[in-house]
This record gives structure tokens, sequence and C-alpha cells, in this order.
């Protein structure tokens, strides 16, 4: 298993050498260049913005600026958003912890969901139980994100008022006091349930075919035959050989999850590295965009790593190639 | 008397085709039946929209923003003037359209790169299986993003060349590795054996049997599309502003207030997206079901 991940870290060393180079040649390609914000073209000369552009060093061959710009990445820096005056790393320090902090509420929200909702279905297929569920799976499946977000800010937030609408933290509280996280808390819940609910549908379908399955397997008749009671059946023997394949679409949900945050964060005004990035386009903020640009995909690349990784574990078979 | 017994025979024989087996199950779905109803005649409003509505999509006026819904004006209008019920028909040929030519290209690609890699295997199966693995490997929606703003002018054949770009990579592993499992048998042997190229081979006698695989892909694409462009227009990096889609027409939702008061501008689209996604998934899990020669029925 060692083995089998260096060799899998390894691999994705040229991998991540050529994401950089799209990354890079498709902001290049983007309208907006590090001296647009800077400067106003309405009211300064050409000749000036011709020496900003020199020295900036805009005007130097591509692979020079490409070599720049991942030698300081290397460094960890990252340049410098104009709309937010201050450096890439910080900002992105600001957001991030938000859209963790979202991303393991909805994690958690779709296990808890999807672990109910499935062990039902499977426990009791073919049932009125059952195909009501089936029938909420599809309709999960079927509502884009941002649908299902604006219905749930329309009853939710404005007709019951249950949660805010928009924000990721009410205003005028200190920060880390215990009302802070607490108001951090609930402002989250209800874009996590919409972000968690894109999932849950198919961890729940693919819980309850597992079961089903299971149930007709040999130790079942087994243990069914040598008296153990039903319960103990499903909640020890079936539940814990169907909640391990489980883990392995774990990976999958950060590739899933950013592509939902962005849209999510979005529509609820939520300060996450997902509603920065919409922004930062945008605002043609490009040292913004590339580094966030960046580092989705790389957290894509880690995703993927992790549910072969992951797979690796569960099925050894994987592992010899 | 024997004549007509071999008639009778023809028939049968005739009749138990897997298309015609299929065909036959799948009218018999139900479910699959009144959806694939419900989209044709989404699909006939939305190409018969200026026959049905006398109101034009892209006037402006001002002495009827914001209506709600009554008469005159079916759904309402939203704060440019413009009908919704109108907007709505004209919206959907726009997500439509781009839906199904985005799909048919996807599924273009994909057949080709899928079927040359499964079929050749050895290096030209790993140089086209490592290409697909590297632009899986992004954020489709992130890279959408990016890409869309970069054509953003360029309208909306711009915006189905970036989505079809992109999306190849899921139905080109599916057709890979269906036609890597067709290859091993005899009649593809005997093809070759005959002379038959490559081309023929794959295009005569493998690709028919990779085909429901194929088919089932196209659906589960088309409505990976349609939310896609929605979701793009949605956020301002789709189809340009002045072009009626559902997700254009959901736009003004980005306000708070609008969600709130005037809920009547894109409850209609959001509704109208999801039933249209779910009953192309419902038409999608018909025709694998009707494929499938183990379910009942």
């Amino acid at each position: 298993m060692l083995i089998y991940t260096l060799r899998r870290i390894l691999t994705m060393i040229p991998i991540l050498f050529l994401v950089s180079i799209v990354v890079f040649t498709l902001a290049l390609a983007m309208p907006g260049d590090a001296l647009s914000g800077q400067i106003n073209p309405a009211d300064s000369s050409p000749e000036y913005i011709e020496e900003m552009r020199e020295e900036l060093g805009l005007n130097d061959p591509v692979y020079v600026q490409y070599g720049r710009w991942i030698s300081d990445i290397v460094q960890w820096d990252f340049g410098r958003s104009f709309t937010h005056r201050m450096d890439v790393t910080e900002l992105i320090g600001t957001r991030l912890p938000n859209t963790i902090l979202l991303s393991v509420m909805s994690l958690v929200i779709t296990y808890i969901l999807a672990f109910f909702m499935g062990r039902y279905a499977g426990r009791n297929p073919y049932t009125k139980g059952d195909y009501t569920i089936q029938g909420v799976n599809y309709l999960m499946l079927a509502i884009p994100s941002f649908v299902a977000a604006l219905f749930a800010i329309f009853i939710f937030a404005f007709q019951l008022g249950w949660f805010p609408a928009t924000g990721s933290v009410g205003s005028g509280l200190e920060t880390g006091s215990l009302a802070y996280w607490g108001s951090k808390l609930y402002h989250t819940f209800l874009p996590a349930l919409v972000l968690g609910m894109l999932v849950t549908a198919s961890y729940t379908q693919f819980l309850r075919n597992d079961i089903i399955e299971s149930a007709q397997k040999d130790y079942v008749r087994t243990a069914r035959a040598k008296g153990t009671s039903e319960n103990e059946i499903y909640n020890k023997h079936i539940l814990r050989n169907s909640i391990i394949p489980i883990v392995t679409l774990f990976g999958f949900d950060i590739a899933s999850i950013i592509g939902g945050a962005v849209i999510i964060e979005t529509i609820f005004s939520y300060r996450g590295i997902g509603e920065l990035l919409v922004s930062s386009i945008s605002n043609r903020d490009s040292a913004v965009t590339m580094a966030i640009f960046l580092m989705l995909s790389i957290a894509t690349l880690i995703g993927n790593l992790l549910a072969d990784l992951l797979y690796g574990i569960i099925d050894p078979r994987i592992r010899v190639e | 008397m024997e004549a007509a017994e071999e008639v009778k025979l023809e028939k049968i024989a005739k009749k138990q085709s897997p298309w015609s087996i299929a065909r036959r199950k799948l009218l018999h779905n139900k479910l699959a039946m009144i959806s694939l109803a419900f989209l044709v005649l989404v699909t006939a409003l939305a190409y018969m929209a200026p026959w049905v509505t006398g109101y034009d999509p892209g006037r402006v006026d001002i002495m009827s923003r914001n209506l709600q819904p009554g008469e005159g004006h079916l759904l309402g209008t939203d704060s440019s003037g413009r009908d919704i019920w109108t907007l709505l028909m004209y919206g959907a040929r726009t997500s439509l359209t781009i839906g199904f030519v985005a799909t048919i290209t996807v599924i273009l690609i994909a057949t080709v790169i899928g079927s040359t890699a499964g079929y050749f295997g050895g290096w030209v199966d790993s140089v086209l299986m490592r290409f697909t693995d590297f632009v899986m490997n992004f954020p489709f929606l992130v890279f959408v993003i990016v890409l869309a703003s970069i054509f953003r002018d360029a309208g909306i054949w711009a915006l189905i060349i970036v989505l079809s770009v992109l999306s190849w990579t899921g139905a080109a592993r599916v057709v890979r590795s269906k036609v890597m499992s067709e290859k091993e048998n005899e009649y593809v042997m005997a093809a070759t054996s005959i002379g038959g190229t490559p081309f023929k081979v794959i295009r005569k006698h493998i690709l028919p049997n990779v085909m429901t695989t194929i088919i089932v892909q196209a659906t589960l694409l088309l409505a990976v599309m349609i939310v896609a462009e929605t979701a793009l227009s949605f956020l301002g990096f789709g189809v340009p502003s002045g072009t009626p889609s559902w997700g254009n027409m959901m736009t003004e939702a980005r306000d708070p207030n609008v969600i709130r008061t005037q809920w009547w501008v894109w409850i209609p689209p959001g509704l109208a997206i999801t039933f249209t996604i779910l009953s192309i998934n419902f038409i999608g899990e018909g025709i694998k079901d009707a494929f499938n020669p183990r379910s009942a029925r």
C-alpha cells in the first residue's frame, strides 16, 4: 500500500506541472491583467501605461512570465489583489475557513440524511416509504443547485424566517466569541443544507442498493439461520459491509463540493472562496482568479487521488496494476 | 399450411430483435412515456414560440414593469416589462438548443476518442486515456466559468464549444470500456480477417453494439448540459444577457428582494428547468431499463 501510495503521489508531479501551465495560459487569455486594475487607462498617457507594463514585466516573453509566476508561487507569493488591496494569500486566508466550514457542514448533513434514508429504503425495499425516498432522490438529482438554493431562501428564510437569507456571519460580533461562532453556524446551515442535498441522492441510492444486494448474500442467510434478530442482521452484519464502499465516494465529493460551492456561495453572498472566484473574474482581478483556479484544481486533483487511495485500501486488487 | 406457419415463425423471430424488445418495454414504461410527452411538449412550445405568443421577447416595456401574473400577462412581467410566459418559451429554445447541440458534439468527441482508445489499445489507448484523465482532473464548473469568461462576448456557439470541450471525458471512458469488451468477440475478428479496415470495423460492427450505451450516456449528458448552461447564465458567464434563456431569466433572483417579492420572475424558469431535467432523467432510466435484458417486463 505504501508503494502504491508513493507511486500515485509521484505521478501527480508532472500532472501538477501541466495543470499550472493550463491555469497560467487561461489566465493570460482572460480579459484583464495585473495592470488593468491598477491604473485607469482613460486618464493616463500611453507612454505611462507602456512604462508600467514594462515595469510589471508584462512585455516579457510568455515563458519568462510563467517562470516568474511559478517561482513566486513556490515561495508562497500569489501576488496582490487590487480590488481588495491586500495580498492574495492573506485574502484567501480570510475566506478559506468559511468555505471549509461550509463543506464540512454539508458533508455532515449528507452523511446523516443519506445514512437514515438509505438504511430505511434498503431495509424496506419496494414499500411506500422506499418509493417516497426514491421520489425525493429523483427530485434532488434533477433540481439544479442554484434553483434549490433560491427555493430554500424563499421558503426557509423569507416565508418561515428560520434562517438568514444571505451572509456568512452576523454583524457587530466580536471575532472568536461564542456568539460569533454561533452566528456563523447559523448562517452556514442553509447553504450547507442545499450543498449537502446535491450529493445526498447518490449516497442514499448507493447505500440502499448495497443493502438490498447484501441482504441476499450467504452470510446473511447464515446469520438468519442461527437465529440472529433482524435488527442485528441489518444494523451489524449488513450495515458494516455497506458503509465501507461509501468511503471511497469521499474523494469525489471534494470535486463536486468545489463546483457546488461556487454557485451556492454566490447566491447566499457567503464570503468564501467560490464567491471570491466569481467576483474576481467579474472584477478582472487576475491575481486572485489565478490563485483560486490553481487552488481548486489542485484540490480536485487531491480529491481524485484520495478516492483512488481509499479504493486501494478497501479493494486490494486495485493496487496490483 | 406450412407456408403460413413459416410466416408466423418469421414474425415471431422478427419481433425478438433487441431494438423491438426495448421499444416495447419503453412504450410500457408509463413514467418514461409521460416524461417523453412532456419533453416533446416543451420542445414544441420552444420552437413554435412566435406562433403561441404575441409578445416580443426582446421588447422592453417601461409601462408594464414587474406586473403580477394576471390578465394580459399570464405569468406577469420582469423588471424590463418583458412577458414572463413569452420569455419562458424563447428561453426554452435557447436552453434546449444549447443542450441538444452540446450533447451531440460531446457524444461525437467521446465516441471518436473512446472507440479509438478501446479498439487500438496499446500506446494509443494510454496516450488518449492519460489525456482524458488530465481533462477530468479539473473542477468542471470552475474550468467552464474561466473559459466562458474568456469567450464571454462570442455568443452561444462559443458557450456550446466550451461546454463540449470539457465534458466528453466520462462518456469517452464508458465508450472505451464497452468497445474493449466488444472487440474481443469473434465477429470482430471475422470482420478484420476478411479485410475490414479499423474504421469500417468500428463503424459497421462495433458501434451498433455500443449504441445503447451511447444513447444512455447521451440522455445523462443532455441533463448535465442544460443544467450547466442555466447555472452559467445565472452566474453571468453563459448566454449573453440580452438573449432569453432559462438561466438568464433567473439572474434577477440574485437580488434577495426579487426572491422575496417577485416570485413570479424566477419560479417559472426554476420549475421549467427542474421538470425538464426530471423528465430527461426518467427517459434515460427508461431507456437503460429497456435495454437491460435482465429487467422484468
